[in-house]
Formats: structure tokens, C-alpha cells, sequence
């Protein structure tokens, strides 16, 4: 287990990505983070931006600096406490760790509030209070050999009686020594999707596309896929860590003429990394074999701006002659009549179809609208099947409805068939069908999520 | 721009074709040599996933020969470099890619193939 403590400073937002996040780039790099504070509490735990882990060494929270978008900085860990009395104390004891900088090291330190802004007199207050420390060094506020750093965090920006906080109510104060800034976060900024060559409405934003490329483990030289493609948001950013990717989609208008994720990618450098673009729909693939990708990766349409079509038709009419439609005329393009795919079936096709195509070891890496009030883990279970393992399940919630960013693990050796695509007609027709709550999501969503006894 | 290695990982999948139905015969082709970063590791992952005689075909139909006939079973840097080259930096532009069983033309434009199938074509 790794012995040294570190304390880590999130940014105050998915908050449900951060530990997920955490876990996939250290398995990238192939170390632990231990987690041994939080062995009963880690879901109270990740809802605050600090959190105190343990590594090997200060170049795994580099690494993790480089990658993580969710860290703001990482910290050696010297002492925490609930008031400054305890926090001293605490750092009394920790002075085998801090001693060593006593003699003559040049130093800054820095004191924050969170969800608080401290004034200028209390900050210098506060740094007086460390005196006892006694560094002999001088003080740079420029280029420092050590930052340290006391950061107080209060519960919420009001006080619990809605008034604003007074100075001293935080919960807790830590203390320790500035190893790096989180250097990842600035790519927010690069793949900004209003300063990008080529986005539609249903683009994802630089934020969570990122997120979702670390889920995926990219890294060069793997081969990651995306089977409804869109405009390539996750593209980039997956291409952006150095894996190869493939992408296709149903509707060949957005990949045509000079195709735009491809001017989109060369603006991030990246256009060679993208392997090809291909037009099929993924229920009838041309893939010739299997275990093919490292990674899938995607954003389905859920039918809110753009809802996922599949090729068919909606209902044969028997009136009508079938192959009336079916052979196009000569010199026009034939563009064969597609019918809506139910979300639920999607997902439930989407979780076979990367069975199919993932290598061992693999991952899909997706997200699934859920309605808030109805929405029960066991959803999101029984869309797995055998050799797939659920890695990560983070919500983004926009209240009534949310969506949650599924990893799953193809955690099977085992080489399996291709899919049948109809395999929730299948179990419909068998007659044991669990019903998940994000089945005809698109519905419900135009609703406004009523319940049926309210509307 | 349809790498070779794409062709390569795709076959027929009309319905029903499901002998003879790879490897899809270019028809047509306008090439594009487009540099790509060499990825060795990459290379040798892939190769157990790839039908070698269809690549080396495929190559030639489109103007290299460097590619022995026979897989060879020590895969040396000069050989990598070779497979990099087929398998990443060919591009087809223009044509068709075509079902040496069924006849069906799979079209190749602006480097995008359009995959689709016909509504009598699908499962």
C-alpha cells in the first residue's frame, strides 16, 4: 500500500467524475492510490473538493496533474484540522516531514478560503500563527523552493442560518506543501467547442469530453472507436492523448465534402490520428472480426435534439408494396429509410456490440440519460451481460433528468459472436423483461417527467 | 482517405453474403500518400487481426509492392516500417470498394465510404 499522504484540491464540479477520473489514469500509468480514510465514506467524501490520499512517490501526483482534468493541485499533506489549535498540533507532529526546509530554503506561502474569501489582515494572521515553523530562508513570492499552502474550507457560501459566513466557521483547515498545479484542466480551454472549426448543436463540451477520453485509458498507439461519431467530440480528445480513432455514423452529411472533424482535428493537431470515418449504421456493420478496439467511446442520441435512427422501417404496411421504396432511381444517391432506435434497446445493443468488438481488458465508455425521480442502479446492471463489468457510474445532474457516464470493462477472455441487434425484442417476447426507467426517455423528457397519474 | 488497414477490418455485410465476401476489390481508386507518426507496438497489436494475402493484394492494387507474399514470422524494424507505410499512409480519395461475391459497390468519396446498405440489403 502507498505510505505517503497527499492532499488533493478538486474543482468544485462532477463531482462523481473525480474518483472514477483518478482511478483510470492510475491504472493507465499502473499505480495505486490508496484510499484508506475514506473506506466507509467515500461517497460523503468525494461531495468536498479536498480529499487526502495516499501514493509511492510525488512523481505519481505529477502524473496525475498532467491528466486529471478534476485536480486543481496536489499537495504534500502536513496536517488538517477543525480549528487552528488542531491543525497546529497536528503539524507539530508532521515536522519530520517539513524540517528539512528550515535551514535555508526559499519560501511563499498562500492562504485560501473555500466558499470563502478571506481579507488580507486575517491571511497575514494566519501566516504569523506559523512562526513556530521558524524557516531561516527567505521569502519569494516569485520563484519559491517551497509554496505552502493553508486552506480553509467552509461547508457552503452561506452560513447554515443564510446568513454570510463570519470569518472562523469553517469545518476544516489543511495544511501542506505545493507539489503541483493540475495542468490538465487548461485543455478545457484548448478544445473549447465555441472556438472549434466544425461542432453541431449536440457537441460535447471540452469538459466532460475529456473526462470521458480518461475513462477510456487513451493512450498512444490504442485504438479507439466511437459508433455514432457526430461532429467528434471525443475524438479530439481521446486523438488529443495519442490513441487512433475510428468513427462512424448513420448520417454521411456530416462526414462529406472536406469532412469537418477532420479540419476540426487538424486545428488540434491530431488529423493523422484519426483512422478513418465511415458511414453504415452500427445495427448492420461491415466490422469483418471482432476484439478489435481498445476503446469504445460515445455519446448516443437520446432523442432529445437528435434522436438515434437505425436502418428499417417503422411498420411494414401490408397495403403497400415492400419494394416500392427499395431500388434507387438511376444518377440519384439512394438514401435508405432509417426507423427511431429506443434508447433502452440502444444501450442494451451498445453494451453487445463492445462485448463484440472490445479486446479483453477493453472499454466502453458512454453516456445514459436518466430521469432523476426514477432512475434505480439495478438500470444500469441489468444492461450488462457476461464478461462485462460495470468500472464507473457518475452523474451529471441537471435536476429532473440527468445522464450518467457508464464504464464498463469487458472483463472476458472469451471471444463472443456478433450481436444480434434484437436482443431486447428477444427478451420482450420471452416475456422477462426488466423495464429500466430510461426506456423511451425522449417521451418522458417532452413531458417533462410527469408521472402518468399526474398528467 | 481509406487506409489500407481500413480496408482490411471491413467486409461485405449485406445480408445473406457471408462467403467470399472479403477482401472488397477497389475499383476506381484515386490514392493520396499522407504522412502518419510510426507506432510500432501499434503495428505488431494489430497484426494478429489482419489477413495478410488480402493486405499485400490490396497494396499492390494500389501500387506497392514492398510486402513480401508470405507473413514472415520475425517482424524486423525494417518490415514494421513497411507495414506502417501500407497499412497508415495510403489513402483512398475516390472509387468504390466492391463485393467480389455479391457485386455490391460500396462508394468511396471525399475519402469517407458510405457503408450503408440497401433497404432489401439489411437483416
Amino acid at each position: 500500500m502507498p505510505s505517503t499522504e497527499y492532499l488533493f484540491v478538486f474543482a468544485q464540479s462532477h463531482e462523481e467524475f473525480r474518483v472514477p477520473e483518478l482511478l483510470s489514469i492510475s491504472e493507465l500509468y499502473g499505480f495505486t492510490i490508496g484510499f484508506n480514510r475514506y473506506a466507509n465514506v467515500l461517497e460523503k467524501a468525494v461531495k468536498r473538493p479536498f480529499m487526502i490520499l495516499t501514493l509511492d512517490n510525488e512523481e505519481h501526483a505529477k502524473i496525475l496533474a498532467q491528466r486529471c482534468i478534476m485536480i486543481k493541485s496536489v499537495h504534500e499533506f502536513y496536517a488538517e484540522g477543525a480549528s487552528y489549535d488542531a491543525l497546529h498540533e497536528h503539524n507539530c507532529r508532521a515536522r519530520p516531514q517539513w524540517e528539512r526546509y528550515i535551514p535555508d530554503t526559499s519560501f511563499k506561502f498562500y492562504v485560501l478560503g473555500y466558499n470563502f474569501t478571506i481579507s488580507q489582515r486575517c491571511q497575514h494572521e494566519i501566516i504569523e500563527s506559523f512562526a513556530y515553523m521558524d524557516f531561516l530562508g527567505k521569502i519569494d513570492m516569485k520563484d519559491p523552493e517551497v509554496t505552502l499552502t493553508v486552506f480553509e474550507e467552509y461547508e457552503s457560501d452561506r452560513a447554515p442560518h443564510g446568513e454570510l459566513h463570519k470569518y472562523g466557521e469553517f469545518k476544516q483547515v489543511y495544511f501542506g506543501r505545493l507539489i503541483v498545479d493540475g495542468t490538465a484542466r487548461a485543455l478545457i480551454g484548448t478544445f473549447n467547442v465555441k472556438k472549434r472549426q466544425y461542432f453541431g448543436n449536440t457537441s460535447m463540451e471540452a469538459e466532460i469530453s475529456l473526462l470521458m477520453a480518461n475513462q477510456t485509458l487513451a493512450s498512444p498507439g490504442k485504438l479507439i472507436y466511437d459508433p455514432f461519431i457526430g461532429t467528434g467530440s471525443m475524438a479530439y480528445t481521446t486523438a488529443y492523448f495519442g490513441a487512433l480513432v475510428y468513427g462512424s455514423d448513420i448520417d454521411g452529411r456530416q462526414m462529406h465534402k472536406t469532412p469537418g472533424i477532420i479540419r476540426a482535428a487538424a486545428q488540434y493537431g491530431v488529423a493523422s490520428r484519426i483512422m478513418d470515418l465511415c458511414t453504415f449504421d452500427v445495427t448492420n456493420h461491415p466490422w469483418r472480426c471482432g476484439s478489435l478496439f481498445d476503446a469504445i467511446i460515445t455519446d448516443p442520441p437520446y432523442g432529445v435534439r437528435a434522436g438515434a435512427k437505425r436502418l428499417g422501417r417503422k411498420k411494414l404496411r401490408e397495403d403497400r408494396d415492400r419494394f416500392q421504396y427499395a431500388s434507387p432511381r438511376p444518377n440519384e444517391p439512394y438514401i435508405p429509410p432509417t426507423k427511431p432506435y429506443e434508447l433502452s434497446q440502444l444501450v442494451t445493443d451498445l453494451v453487445h456490440l463492445a462485448r463484440y468488438l472490445l479486446r479483453p481488458g477493453g472499454r466502453l465508455v458512454f453516456f445514459l440519460p436518466t430521469v432523476s425521480d426514477e432512475y434505480a442502479p439495478l438500470d444500469v446492471h441489468a444492461m450488462l451481460c457476461d464478461g462485462m463489468e460495470l468500472v464507473a457510474n457518475s452523474l451529471q445532474d441537471f435536476g429532473s433528468w440527468g445522464r450518467r457516464l457508464i464504464t464498463i470493462k469487458k472483463t472476458s477472455l472469451v471471444e463472443y459472436p456478433p450481436p444480434s441487434f434484437d436482443s431486447v425484442r428477444d427478451a420482450e417476447e420471452s416475456g422477462d423483461m426488466y423495464v429500466p426507467a430510461h426506456k423511451d426517455f425522449r417521451e418522458k423528457y417532452f413531458q417533462g417527467f410527469k408521472k402518468e397519474s399526474e398528467s | 482517405m481509406v487506409r489500407l488497414i481500413t480496408h482490411n477490418l471491413l467486409a461485405c455485410h449485406v445480408k445473406g453474403c457471408t462467403t467470399n465476401n472479403f477482401p472488397l476489390v477497389f475499383q476506381d481508386v484515386q490514392v493520396e500518400l499522407q504522412e502518419a507518426e510510426f507506432n510500432p507496438d501499434f503495428i505488431r497489436n494489430m497484426l494478429p487481426r489482419l489477413e495478410w494475402t488480402a493486405l499485400v493484394n490490396a497494396a499492390k492494387q494500389v501500387g506497392d509492392t514492398s510486402l513480401p507474399l508470405e507473413q514472415p514470422d520475425m517482424m524486423d524494424d525494417e518490415l514494421l516500417q513497411k507495414l506502417h507505410h501500407a497499412l497508415m499512409e495510403i489513402h483512398i480519395i475516390e472509387g468504390a470498394m466492391v463485393c467480389q461475391n455479391c457485386r455490391h459497390a460500396y462508394p468511396i468519396s471525399n475519402g469517407i465510404p458510405n457503408m450503408l446498405l440497401a433497404e432489401h440489403e439489411i437483416g
